[in-house]
């Protein structure tokens, strides 16, 4: 019985209470949170806690089966993203909370945005069907091109209206993709799709048009223009989120739909430049993020590179045999976990070292570490899952990458994960090396609350755990997948 | 520049070339869809196809796109409180407009009316409907009338969240049987999807009002709305 109810809940809960924070008073906004996301985290355990006992199932919505009605997907994917999104999000809003206190009243519209992006999130994690994808796909970026605007400065402005454009652009090759994938089978079911997917050139046309729309949208180099005044500009719990959550949306349904079409109609060729431009974006992101003076500008770029390791699933998994694949799904989705709360942990600590210097240079951080131990802390933990350094996700996440491209003979990715590692360790001693050096004696620096940092921490820290105790979360991402045999 | 729109013309004419290709080449779907929704027609509580499937097959699609249109006027609402009170400079003192708008307005109302209980049968339906009712919130709006109601913010919210509520409380209480989300009982479904279709024009309605009176009143040309800062004190 409650099984059947918290799957809707997951979606149904932040939309009520995206609604009730649009009718309730701006103070009373925030407080939401004390209901929502104590309910949801119960959703998302219990979700989990019967995926483990009674295994993958599918949701039929309005009770009508697929090809008619709209089906969800309750396998260990959706799962994973699912309990990532809760726990990250709820630390984002716990954050968020005390950090709007000092910003106009109207930046409490972050709250319904933030209800109905999480809705929207949850609504793609869990879609069964390619449509329902594009519908998750408008609400999730919209809210996130509300929250980028919430600023309302001229820059926030017109970084929410280029996110803007680059998103509907997006959103529409994907569309007209899925129209094409439709007047050919028939059918917006994944599963429909899997059984009568076949090589043509209406569906390599649509898949083309699909993956260019979910590459914009993700922001893979060189399609990333977008994205640093978009994730750099924003209020501080805004680029987390968007950073952390968003554009894995966006990647996770370009990894759906690569493997139900099935390898007899995703390209060899087309893996590898999806590859060659991870690689791309490796490269192009960390040198980019070493070369920035602002401190989020080079958080948001090092996106700009993370996002480059999670292509290399393409060419690792098409065309490869069965143990280098599950190698490069198991690599590839603990890469996107350990980014997710990296990210989230580096934007947030990076909001709370300006904070405390009252500056977004990264050169006013001179002498801070005396003063903000706590803060530089958590950047430099998250700053080691990024660099890909044992004991944490990242490393695992690569570990894995790495044992699957010498599986498969692929010994080029080799270089990039390499690289990406030493260019990652580059842009966050930057950071690290400008706030060791001695400055001024006097404690010039604002203590922010401290909520702040132990959210930053907490989030840091499962970045490390995750990788400490990486087998069982993905076993459960296994769950229901092609590759849960392994 | 002229290298810019050359190149943009090359990729509009290779996409257009692709997908025409794609079109003209495709295989015919094994899977008939509108047959299998002609076939479940008598269980879905309505007489149109289309109807059928926005509001009972794949009423989920709705629901979230029904919340597009919420978010859009949420982040239009949080821009307007953002920036600084101006003027409002809307509205004709037009003494014969207002007049029309006499005439036309009950028209309208019909016409919405209409359109929203045609949808149970033939083309139409709430977003129709919800539409020319919008059109009516302009037409008041270039008349200059000043309603208390549409002026009223908590009022005006309470409508834009009404049908999405309605909506996604209608999806959760039919679950009460231990039915999925969204599953009408079949004696009730039409008399749901009237009620649901009913409050949505409504919140439709609202919501292309709210977009149009929510855009400030004057052009976003930069040297203008500096002059026009510079003149209020």
């Amino acid at each position: 019985m409650i099984g059947l109810w918290s799957v809707p809940l997951l979606f149904a809960l932040p939309l009520a209470l995206g609604i009730l924070s649009l009718l309730v008073t701006p103070a009373w906004r925030p407080r939401l949170i004390f209901v929502g996301l104590p309910l949801l985290a119960v959703a998302s355990f219990d979700v989990l806690a019967r995926l483990v006992v009674e295994g993958p199932r599918i949701y039929e919505l309005g009770g009508w089966q697929a090809p008619l009605g709209i089906n969800l997907v309750v396998d260990g994917l959706a799962v994973g993203m699912i309990l990532m999104t809760t726990l990250v999000a709820s630390l984002c809003a716990l954050y968020a909370r005390v950090y709007l206190r000092d910003y106009p009243p109207s930046s409490s519209f972050f709250w319904p945005l933030l209800w109905l992006l999480w809705a929207g999130m949850n609504g793609i994690w869990l879609a069964e069907d390619i449509f329902n994808l594009y519908v998750g796909l408008e609400v999730m970026g919209l809210a996130a091109v509300g929250m980028v605007a919430l600023r309302a400065t001229p820059q926030a402005l017109a970084a929410a209206m280029r996110y803007l454009l680059a998103a509907l652009l997006g959103s529409l090759a994907y569309l007209l993709g899925v129209a094409l994938l439709y007047a050919t089978y028939g059918t917006l079911s994944m599963a429909g799709l899997h059984e009568a997917a076949a090589p043509n050139v209406t569906t390599h046309v649509a898949l083309a048009l699909i993956i260019l729309g979910l590459l914009l949208k993700t922001a893979l180099f060189p399609l990333h223009a977008w994205l640093p005044p978009a994730h750099g500009g924003a209020l501080t719990p805004v680029s987390a989120l968007l950073s952390a959550l968003v554009i894995k949306a966006s990647f996770y349904i370009l990894m759906r739909i690569w493997l139900v079409l099935g390898p007899e109609v995703t390209p060899i060729f087309t893996a590898q430049v999806l590859g060659v431009l991870g690689a791309g974006a490796v490269f192009y992101g960390g040198w980019m993020a070493w070369r920035q003076h602002h401190l989020k500008q080079l958080v948001a770029y090092s996106t700009v590179a993370q996002i480059g390791y999670l292509f290399l699933f393409f060419p690792l998994v098409t065309g490869t045999g069965p143990e280098a694949a599950r190698l490069a799904w198991d690599g590839t989705l603990m890469m996107l976990v350990a980014h997710a709360l990296a990210k989230a942990a580096l934007f947030l600590s990076a909001g709370n070292l300006i904070l405390a210097v009252g500056s977004t240079q990264i050169s006013h951080l001179v002498g801070i570490s005396r003063f903000r131990p706590m803060s530089l802390f958590s950047f430099g933990l998250a700053g080691v899952s990024l660099m890909g350094l044992p004991p944490s996700g990242g490393f695992t996440g690569k570990w894995l990458l790495l044992h699957s491209a010498i599986l498969s003979g692929q010994w080029w990715w080799l270089i990039v994960l390499f690289l990406g590692g030493l260019l990652s360790a580059a842009y966050i001693f930057k950071v690290f090396r400008m706030s060791f050096r001695e400055g001024p004696q006097i404690d010039r620096s604002v203590t922010p609350p401290l909520t702040l940092d132990v959210t930053a921490l907490i989030l840091a820290s499962a970045a490390i755990l995750i990788g400490l105790t990486a087998h069982l979360p993905l076993f459960w991402l296994r769950l229901g997948s092609a590759f849960g045999a392994g | 520049m002229s290298l810019r729109i050359v190149s943009a013309a090359l990729l509009c004419l290779a996409v257009t070339g692709a997908l025409a290709w794609a079109v003209l080449d495709r295989p015919l779907p094994e899977e008939n869809l509108p047959e299998r929704v002609a076939a479940a027609m008598p269980e879905s509580g309505v007489d149109h196809p289309v109807t059928a499937v926005l509001l009972n097959f794949r009423s989920y699609d709705t629901l979230l796109e029904i919340a597009v249109l919420l978010l859009a006027v949420v982040v239009a609402l949080a821009l307007r409180e953002a920036q600084p009170d101006r003027p409002e400079q809307m509205g004709l003192e037009n003494p014969l407009l207002r007049a029309v708008m006499a005439w036309l307005l009950p028209l309208i109302l019909i016409v919405a009316g209409f359109l929203l209980w045609a949808g149970s049968y033939q083309p139409g339906g709430a977003f129709q409907a919800g539409s020319v009712l919008a059109a009516a919130g302009v037409l008041l709006r270039l008349a200059g009338v000043t309603t208390a109601w549409l002026d009223n913010a908590t009022l005006m919210r309470a409508g834009l969240a009404l049908g999405l509520l309605t909506f996604l409380g209608v999806g959760l209480l039919v679950m009460i049987p231990g039915v999925p989300f969204l599953t009408y009982p079949l004696e009730y479904a039409g008399t749901l999807i009237l009620l649901i279709e009913l409050t949505l024009t409504l919140s439709i309605g609202l919501t292309l009002i709210s977009l149009f009176r929510l855009t400030p009143p004057y052009a976003d040309d930069p040297d203008e709305a500096r002059e026009q800062q510079g003149k209020t004190p």
